[in-house]
């Protein structure tokens, strides 16, 4: 799931979170956007909404991995710890695919 | 050197929390109403109803990440009815003191809501009864921290600046400033409160699970899930070093790696919605 501003829709898209108009759900999540439906949302005034897909990270991937071994600092005598940050290795590769 | 609180008056002027000038009038207000034993379910619900803006906040928490609903709650009478009166307790509480968090330490919200979403999952993979109350367990563990901070601004921060200079865990460096530690401080008002012994438990030995008696479940999920967010690092805080988690709670849990993967996935999607909510919330 990522935020996207109504002017960055495309058609196709697909909402991760329901958009609402006041307390009412105008469009369900899963709903797939459509030329009329990004216009209609764009006209709301609303700032972001949320669609599927990846989101961008906000940092490089070298800085991201370099703040896990400073979050695992003297941890390396444990198998649990270790264990534990192997996957969440795998885990931020995967987010920058 | 400031002088060392010894742990009895430590704990008096804890609890004492209705007295201090920097606590906001409605923390003190449902502070109060929490010490009552006889509170009832209708009680609570019309004082939140009262309040707009705690209405909201509470709603909004209950229809997070964090508790997991497929359908929308809308009311507060809702809300109580699925999650029962020790559960809106601690939410009353959360949001209440969590506005405090976020102006006086950096990123201990967004670690704080983290830890209930990843003690709920836990839970409700564990199969225990009630995984909302121990939500609310991940949402209030550190709430000693807060209080600590309050009444006592310099040796908390002497305390933190020496985790960092020494390398050694917070909870480490409260015991030689304090005597006693944010978990100690939690534990203290969570009695007060009249929590449930899994609650009190749950957030008194929160960094050292083996000493639980009646909670150990409870207290591992919350060790653990502590740990988990921590090194998944949030996007205020990404440089605390991860508190080391215990075999034994470890193994207790048995989560498998796919768990743990999945985990993170879900504090990684957790992460981007609520950054998506301070915006909106703060256009209005
Ligand atoms: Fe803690
Ligand atoms: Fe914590």
């Amino acid at each position: 799931m990522r935020k996207a501003a109504p002017q960055e829709l495309q058609p196709g898209m697909v909402l991760a979170k329901p958009v609402l108009r006041g307390t009412m759900v105008f469009l369900n999540e899963g709903a797939v956007l459509t030329e009329s439906a990004i216009s209609r949302i764009e006209s709301m005034g609303i700032d972001n909404v949320f669609i599927e897909g990846k989101s961008e990270q906000p940092i490089p991937r070298d800085e991201a991995m370099a703040l896990v071994e400073n979050r695992f600092r003297n941890h390396d005598d444990s198998p649990v710890m270790m264990r534990v940050k192997k996957i969440l290795s795998e885990h931020i590769e995967k987010l920058y695919d | 050197m400031t002088e060392i609180p010894e742990t009895g008056e430590l704990r008096a002027k804890v609890e004492s929390i209705s007295a201090l000038p920097t606590v906001p009038s409605t923390l003190k207000q449902i502070s109060s109403m929490l010490e009552n034993s006889r509170l009832s379910v209708n009680e609570l619900g019309s004082f939140i109803s009262s309040d707009p803006a705690l209405t909201s906040k509470i709603l909004k928490m209950v229809n997070s990440a964090a508790y997991g609903f497929p359908n929308r709650i809308s009311s507060i009478s809702h809300a109580v009815m699925l999650l029962g009166l020790n559960v809106i307790r601690g939410l009353l509480l959360g949001v209440s003191v969590f506005d405090l968090m976020q102006k006086h330490i950096v990123g201990l919200w967004e670690h704080s809501m983290g830890c209930a979403t990843v003690s709920r999952w836990i839970a409700q993979k564990k199969g225990i009864k009630e995984p909302e109350e121990v939500s609310v367990c991940g949402l209030l563990h550190d709430i000693g921290k807060v209080i600590l901070l309050l009444h006592y601004p310099t040796q908390f921060d002497n305390a933190s600046a020496l985790a960092r200079e020494k390398g050694i865990t917070q909870h480490e460096a409260e015991k030689i400033h304090f005597d006693a530690t944010h978990a100690d401080v939690g534990s203290w008002l969570a009695m007060k409160w009249r929590f449930p012994i899994n609650l009190v438990e749950a957030i008194g030995f929160h960094h050292q699970p083996h000493l639980s008696r009646q909670a150990s479940l409870e207290t591992a999920i919350v060790h653990v899930s502590d740990a988990l967010v921590r090194a998944k690092g949030t996007v205020g805080d990404n440089y605390t070093r991860v508190p080391e988690i215990r075999p034994s709670s470890w193994e207790l849990l048995g989560l498998s790696d796919d768990d743990v993967m999945e985990i993170f996935n879900i504090l990684e999607e957790t992460a981007s919605e609520e950054a998506g909510e301070k915006e909106c919330q703060e256009a209005y």
